[in-house]
């Protein structure tokens, strides 16, 4: 009961504090504005897209006083759009009415007597055949062929014009479902309802297997990324369909992509079975016997384990199987041509396997993390709740946590593919431009400096939401330590969504505005002298969270996050937002120190708030 | 409209021997029993006068599936017809053959004829079919026009 009653208070408290703070309100809102990805979108299952559909036919059949029918057709005509069928319809209602096929009546001398129809070439009783607006009379059955064939060759039925050869009529909805059979009434609904969410510019099916929502955007559709999250769990993007990928775009996702479904399977088989022959450099699979090795096309002999030169090894060694050699000193010498492309093809590929391995490390690292929230949910959280006497309820943050490992991972798997292509050799800026080449040195730099930070908090978070969650599970550790591993968690939480999600907003802008907006002093000028430029000299010691901590807080945009906040420039207490959850960072180091009780700085001994 | 195709096609060679354009010819495959094949029509189509192709009397096949006429009939020339509408099979890329297309029901065997007739001498170089005859007809029209006559001399209207 008492540990209960510690949490609400301190909840309350960390609440409470936040509120106080004049910039508050400006910032959850921002933050929450992010955390929903900043784009307002709306899920509807089958029964709300029916709805929904419904709706927007029924706002446009009252401006323009044509049948439910007809103004699907227009709709669909006009993509969905009601504002430009009504702009087109007032404008030239003519014209509208021809494209879609919506023709006056045509008159009609007598709907009784008989007719023959012209696809069998039998005689009816007119009362026993249909027409289009246009009176091209036919008989039922053959109607029925006609629509019942047109359902089966797809969603273009739904533009169907009379049969009668360059007659442009529509073929009225109640022809379709007077005459054929009811499953292919079904199907002819099933597009209607496709044609509303695929023609539709501001709707799209959740590309998830077997789900069924349509998801639509509230906000004008552009060209940028959307990251959606559907109901079902899947998360996506509302442009391209693929995983959601903020904050690289659409294009980028997709080359990396292609790339990877061409090349990945080789080269994953060839890193996992093969390595290169220290001499010509031709993968080579060993899959018998010692470590003694010949290359096969170079006649090279050298040691499996070091990669180094069989004759070099012996008693001195260690013994030719106890090869302790691995640290060797790279040769220098003079290259051939040969040799020089050969590194380059080499470089190349290295450079790719780079980001590649990294990029799939993390996406099988969110998969895991998946897979782990799920456990947690479904297995851990009850076992938790007795051993550390907690309400389920109150353990929400640990999934939480969880639930921002996946997010995080996903966001950090895509800056790789974005570094592949941001630094390539023939890298170009946001306007299509070339990059100097000390420019991009810069750039990648600090793109590389942000991404290591938001790895660094990342593995933190997946670190405690892992492992120090699981020691209070094996109960290797005391179960009072509890609440205090509750609010560093959440802290941490906080602190790593920040994080990542000012490292998205920012990457959105561009990495050149971003250097620009953080790097201060950084002009091109001054990029040789022998000041070291900020991000650069930080990258040095990643390690530590600091410069970035620091740039954001500059944007003015700083909350209740360690990472933002805890030194600005403006104002050196603003560090105390970072104590919320016990984080915070030294001014002097920059390193983020983790016990709030501390008053000078773990690691160089400066006292907390000097500057 | 399973069972119309038979019905269809008895009124359609009804209708094209009361009204048959000129030179054209068009029947019903005969089969070796006697018995009449209304699925597979065995047809000419003569070239158009004052044209390139005058002259010529042109086979062609028309086979009808049960699904007509909800589905075009397939028309084909013999193998190897130079044409840039035609593919190396004999088959004929017209828009009105096409079910996704032209193609309605109520268009008739005769619309079918002097539709192709039209096309002999008004190739549609959007669709090209075989390349021969596609590359001629865009880059050598002199050669392309003398192919087309030799054609219309191999297959002269029988007297």
């Amino acid at each position: 009961m008492d540990s209960d009653y510690g949490y609400s208070s301190e909840e309350d408290s960390y609440e409470a504090m936040g509120s106080e703070g004049d910039s508050f309100d400006f910032d959850s809102q921002a933050e929450m504005e992010t955390h929903a990805k900043k784009i307002p979108y709306v899920v509807y299952d089958e029964e709300q897209l029916r709805e929904r559909q419904q709706d927007a036919v029924n706002a446009v059949a009252g401006v323009l006083s044509i049948s439910d029918a007809e103004v699907v057709r227009v709709l669909r005509q006009f993509k969905w759009d009601a504002n430009r069928l009504n702009e087109e319809w007032f404008n030239d209602e003519e014209s509208v009415r021809r494209k879609v096929g919506l023709l006056e009546d045509a008159p009609v001398a007598s709907t009784s007597g008989k007719a023959t129809c012209q696809i069998c070439f039998d005689d009816f009783d007119l009362k026993n055949m249909r027409a289009a607006r246009c009176k091209h009379y036919f008989c039922k059955p053959c109607w029925r062929g006609y629509i019942s064939n047109a359902i089966s060759s797809g969603p273009s039925v739904l533009s169907l014009r009379c049969p009668l050869p360059d007659c442009t009529a529509a073929v009225p909805q109640s022809v379709v479902k007077e005459v054929v059979s009811e499953a292919d009434v079904k199907r002819y609904d099933t597009y209607a309802m496709r044609s509303f969410v695929e023609d539709n510019r501001q709707l799209t099916w959740c590309p998830s297997p077997g789900c069924e929502n349509a998801v639509e955007s509230r906000a004008e559709v552009g060209t940028d990324p959307m990251d959606i999250v559907c109901k079902c769990g899947a998360t996506f993007c509302f442009q391209c369909k693929e995983e959601a990928h903020r904050p690289v775009d659409c294009d980028t996702v997709g080359k990396w992509i292609l790339k990877n479904s061409a090349e990945s399977e080789n080269l994953n088989w060839i890193l996992a079975h093969t390595k290169q022959c220290p001499k010509c450099r031709r993968p080579i699979e060993k899959n018998q016997g010692c470590m003694h090795m010949t290359c096969s096309q170079c006649r090279y002999e050298f040691c499996w384990l070091c990669q180094g030169d069989w004759k070099e090894h012996g008693e001195r060694t260690g013994g030719f199987y106890a090869c302790n050699r691995y640290e060797v000193a790279k040769k220098k010498g003079d290259y051939d041509e040969e040799a020089q492309k050969r590194e380059q093809a080499k470089n190349a590929l290295e450079r790719y396997m780079h980001y590649y391995q990294r990029w799939a490390e993390n996406d099988k690292s969110r998969v895991a993390a998946l897979k782990a929230m799920k456990n947690v949910i479904e297995q851990k959280l009850e076992l938790l709740s007795e051993l550390t006497a907690t309400p389920t309820s109150q353990l929400k943050f640990l999934p939480d946590a969880w639930a921002q490992v996946v997010d995080c991972r996903r966001i950090l798997k895509w800056t790789y593919a974005y570094g592949y292509y941001r630094f390539g050799e023939q890298a170009l800026g946001r306007n299509g431009a070339a990059v100097p080449a000390d420019t991009l040195k810069q750039q990648q730099e600090f793109f590389e400096f942000n991404q290591g930070q938001a790895e660094y908090f990342l593995e933190k978070l997946h670190g405690m939401a892992e492992k120090d969650a699981n020691q209070f599970l094996d109960q290797s550790v005391p179960a009072d330590g509890w609440g205090k591993f509750r609010e560093t968690l959440i802290g941490l939480t906080d602190v790593t969504r920040n994080h990542f999600d000012k490292l998205v907003q920012e990457l959105e802008k561009g990495i050149d505005t971003m250097l620009h907006a953080y790097g201060g002093d950084m002009d091109t000028d001054e990029l040789e002298g022998p000041s070291a430029p900020a991000p650069a000299a930080g990258k040095k010691k990643a390690a530590r969270p600091s410069k970035k901590a620091r740039a954001i807080s500059n944007k003015g945009t700083s909350s209740s996050g360690a990472a933002a906040g805890v030194e600005g420039d403006s104002d050196g207490e603003n560090g105390a937002g970072g104590s919320d959850w016990g984080f915070w960072q030294c001014h002097t180091c920059t390193y983020v120190n983790q016990d709030p009780r501390r008053h000078m700085c773990e690691v160089c001994d400066t006292p907390r708030t000097q500057k | 409209m399973s069972g119309v195709a038979r019905g269809r096609l008895a009124e359609e060679r009804k209708a094209w021997r009361k009204d048959k354009p000129f030179g054209f010819f068009a029947r019903p495959e005969t089969l070796p029993d006697g018995s009449t094949n209304l699925m597979k029509w065995n047809c000419h189509i003569p070239g158009k006068p004052n044209t390139d192709w005058e002259g010529g009397y042109f086979p062609l096949t028309m086979e009808f599936s049960e699904e007509y006429p909800a589905k075009p009939p397939k028309c084909k020339f013999k193998p190897g017809f130079f044409h840039p509408n035609i593919y190396p099979s004999g088959t004929v890329c017209l828009s009105i053959l096409n079910e996704d297309e032209g193609w309605r029901p109520s268009i008739t065997v005769k619309n079918i004829l002097t539709g192709i007739q039209d096309l002999l001498d008004d190739p549609n170089p959007k669709s090209p079919a075989q390349a021969e005859a596609f590359m001629m007809f865009t880059q050598r029209k002199a050669e392309y026009k003398r192919l087309v006559k030799q054609q219309a001399l191999k297959n002269p209207v029988p007297s």
